[in-house]
């Protein structure tokens, strides 16, 4: 219940497990992981059913099974269920067409070109999962020790409770 | 974006108090309809045990936070005004002078709530250019470096700002200071705790230091001033400052004691350099000014809430608080407070606390015992639950209790002893948000939180029942 999930999307297993290696940085966030589209929207119900909030979806851009990981993106963005889930595309493959388009219609938050920097991916992700946090109503006491301390104490003392 | 309904939306992600929201809501209904059937019953006139019935949901709500502590509080005006006002919807005997609708609404604009929004717009506006961060570093610097003398300018430093801005507030901006240099010592180093501890622990004592401190003072501060009983910033200062000093001291002994350093120097460095644009120059003024002002009220005799209001009309003329910032200040704090004034006045305006303080021969308890009871009530109600709603159910019965022929105690004293108790609950991670944020670190056991705050609370209140009164007394400020 009310769990916060990172969410990766990539075919190639070798790379998926260095992906969710680096963003296993947070003991209470787990990283959940799916090899094409329609396997990353079954992964997002049963987020979804079990009262869980993907926060993150990093996607690779071309996947198995005919819809891209930008599609996947622009079908998030349409759904008002989704649509505050934080997207960072993870590609080497991406043209500039798709890049554009995940930019203008799914509001892409962070793009990544193979290889990337772990720390970087760190960085980026703490950043947007705490923007998640503060936006979904979330307790953000529940993660000053994994995502940015300060700024979730900060909107905590704002919005929370009286002393 | 921020939403305004953050709070409630915290509040019902905990699972587990979904069963206390059912049980809180129904008892607080059933309270409410059977004792308005009932009606009035020997000494119990009509118009009290109508507010016998808001009253008795209203603890219920409060206690259990089955709906927003605020909501709370809106339902109690609204159901003054619909059952003890001269609107009310069944009409009450003549003889009972029903206080007018509009002077219950009003409590939501009571002197001391604009005080407390002139404490809020100055906080807000000093968080935002920084003033506090910045002069917490200008004022640590005489600190030095050594573990011990750090942790006094530490504790010292957030008390101070904990004095003019939320417990909470204060707590979050020092945390984020504390908790990298906290991570930097080494693991087994008990300073850790002790670093941490300190944050929460001044932040709460420090809230007693002024009207705007925290909300239980204000809370009292309406209730007294509605029995006709002023207290200016100046004398609650001088009642409170020192108790907050010895309790500091108190603390800063135990946590040195408990958690001793084994890193021989520490180096913290908070803020940088001021900012010098125009707004925040017009801020530096407007907070100087309005401090002094506070302060000197017995010298100009203008009461703090005026001077609190100017500082707001100032602030936002000169959009050094915008239109954005206002709509982000904590509005659901101040109603809050405004439903503890209202009930506070329901219940003397119809005669509810006579026949309350009445159940009970309070002639046969000694002053001092009495006293006791009542901080031990308030400290241990607010240790499961919020000091606000602590401050707002015992104010209007213990004032009421200090005004009855059969009790020996000054109005005032049981206000501020039952107020500052209030505050002096912090041994659980639930006590007060401070400790809330402090436990989030992960980097303290409940255990120890709850060992430091027990004393500090038991040496706390054996201080303001027992200690300062005859002190007080012999000063002539009480």
């Amino acid at each position: 219940m009310d769990e916060l999930l990172i969410l990766v999307v990539e075919d190639e297993p070798e790379v998926r497990a260095e992906v969710v290696r680096d963003l296993s940085f947070a003991g209470m966030i787990r990283v959940e992981q799916a090899d094409d589209v329609a396997d990353a929207r079954d992964a997002i119900d049963e987020v979804d059913r079990a009262g869980d909030h993907v926060g993150l979806i990093v996607v690779d851009h071309r996947l198995p099974g005919g819809e891209s990981g930008v599609d996947l993106l622009v079908s998030l963005k349409d759904n008002p269920n989704t649509r505050a889930i934080r997207t960072i595309l993870l590609t080497g493959q991406a043209g500039h067409q798709d890049t554009i388009r995940a930019i203008n219609e799914a509001d892409l938050n962070h793009y990544f070109s193979k290889p990337w920097d772990p720390n970087e991916l760190v960085a980026v992700a703490v950043r947007l999962l705490t923007d998640f946090v503060l936006d979904a109503g979330i307790d953000p006491l529940r993660y000053v020790r994994d995502l940015d301390g300060p700024r979730l104490m900060a909107a905590f003392a704002k919005h929370g409770r009286p002393d | 974006m921020p939403t305004d309904h953050r709070e409630h939306m915290w509040f019902t992600n905990r699972r587990a108090w979904v069963d206390r929201t059912t049980i809180g809501i129904a008892v607080a209904a059933g309270w409410f309809v059977v004792v308005l059937l009932i009606g009035p019953h020997g000494d119990l006139s009509a118009s009290a045990s109508r507010m016998l019935a808001i009253f008795g949901a209203a603890v219920v709500l409060w206690i259990t936070e089955a709906i927003p502590l605020s909501a709370t509080s809106i339902f109690v005006i609204f159901a003054e005004i619909l059952l003890i006002s001269d609107e009310a919807i069944v009409g009450l005997p003549a003889e009972f002078e029903a206080p007018t609708y509009q002077s219950i609404f009003a409590t939501l604009a009571s002197p001391v709530l604009m005080l407390f929004l002139g404490g809020f717009v100055l906080a807000d506006s000093a968080a935002k250019y920084r003033l506090d961060r910045n002069l917490a570093g200008v004022l640590l610097r005489p600190f030095g470096n050594s573990p011990r003398s750090i942790l006094a300018g530490l504790m010292a430093i957030t008390a101070l700002l904990s004095m003019f801005v939320s417990n909470t507030a204060t707590t979050a901006a020092m945390m984020a200071v504390v908790l990298p240099v906290a991570a930097g010592l080494e693991p087994t180093d008990r300073l850790r705790t002790g670093l941490i501890l300190s944050v929460p622990v001044a932040a709460n004592v420090g809230g007693l230091g002024t009207p705007v401190g925290s909300p239980p003072n204000a809370i009292a501060l309406g209730r007294l001033q509605d029995q006709g009983i002023e207290v200016d910033f100046l004398k609650w200062m001088a009642l409170a400052v020192p108790v907050a000093l010895i309790v500091l001291v108190f603390a800063w002994f135990l946590l040195t004691r408990r958690f001793p350093a084994s890193a021989d120097t520490l180096d913290i460095r908070i803020g940088g350099a001021f900012d010098r644009q125009r707004s925040a120059r017009i801020l530096y003024v407007v907070f100087a000014l309005t401090v002094i002002g506070w302060m000197s009220e017995p010298f100009h005799g203008v009461p703090s809430s005026i001077i609190g209001f100017g500082a707001v009309v100032i602030l936002l003329a000169t959009q050094v608080f915008t239109v954005d910032d206002l709509r982000g200040l904590s509005w659901h704090i101040l109603w809050l407070v405004g439903g503890g004034i209202a009930l506070g006045n329901g219940v003397s305006a119809t005669g509810l606390d006579e026949w309350l303080v009445g159940l009970y021969d309070w002639g046969s308890l000694s002053t001092g015992l009495l006293m006791f009871a009542l901080a031990a009530v308030a400290l241990g109600l607010s240790t499961i639950i919020s000091n606000s709603a602590t401050a707002n159910l015992m104010i209007p019965i213990g004032i009421s209790l200090a005004q009855s022929a059969a009790v020996d105690l000054d109005p005032l004293l049981a206000g501020l002893l039952i107020a500052m108790s209030c505050s002096l609950a912090m041994a659980l991670p639930v006590s007060t948000p401070p400790n809330a944020v402090a436990y989030a670190s992960g980097e303290i056991e409940t255990k120890e939180m709850a060992t430091v705050g027990l004393l500090i609370g038991v040496v706390g209140i054996v201080l303001v029942v027992f200690v300062m009164p005859p002190i007080w007394d012999g000063l002539g400020i009480l």
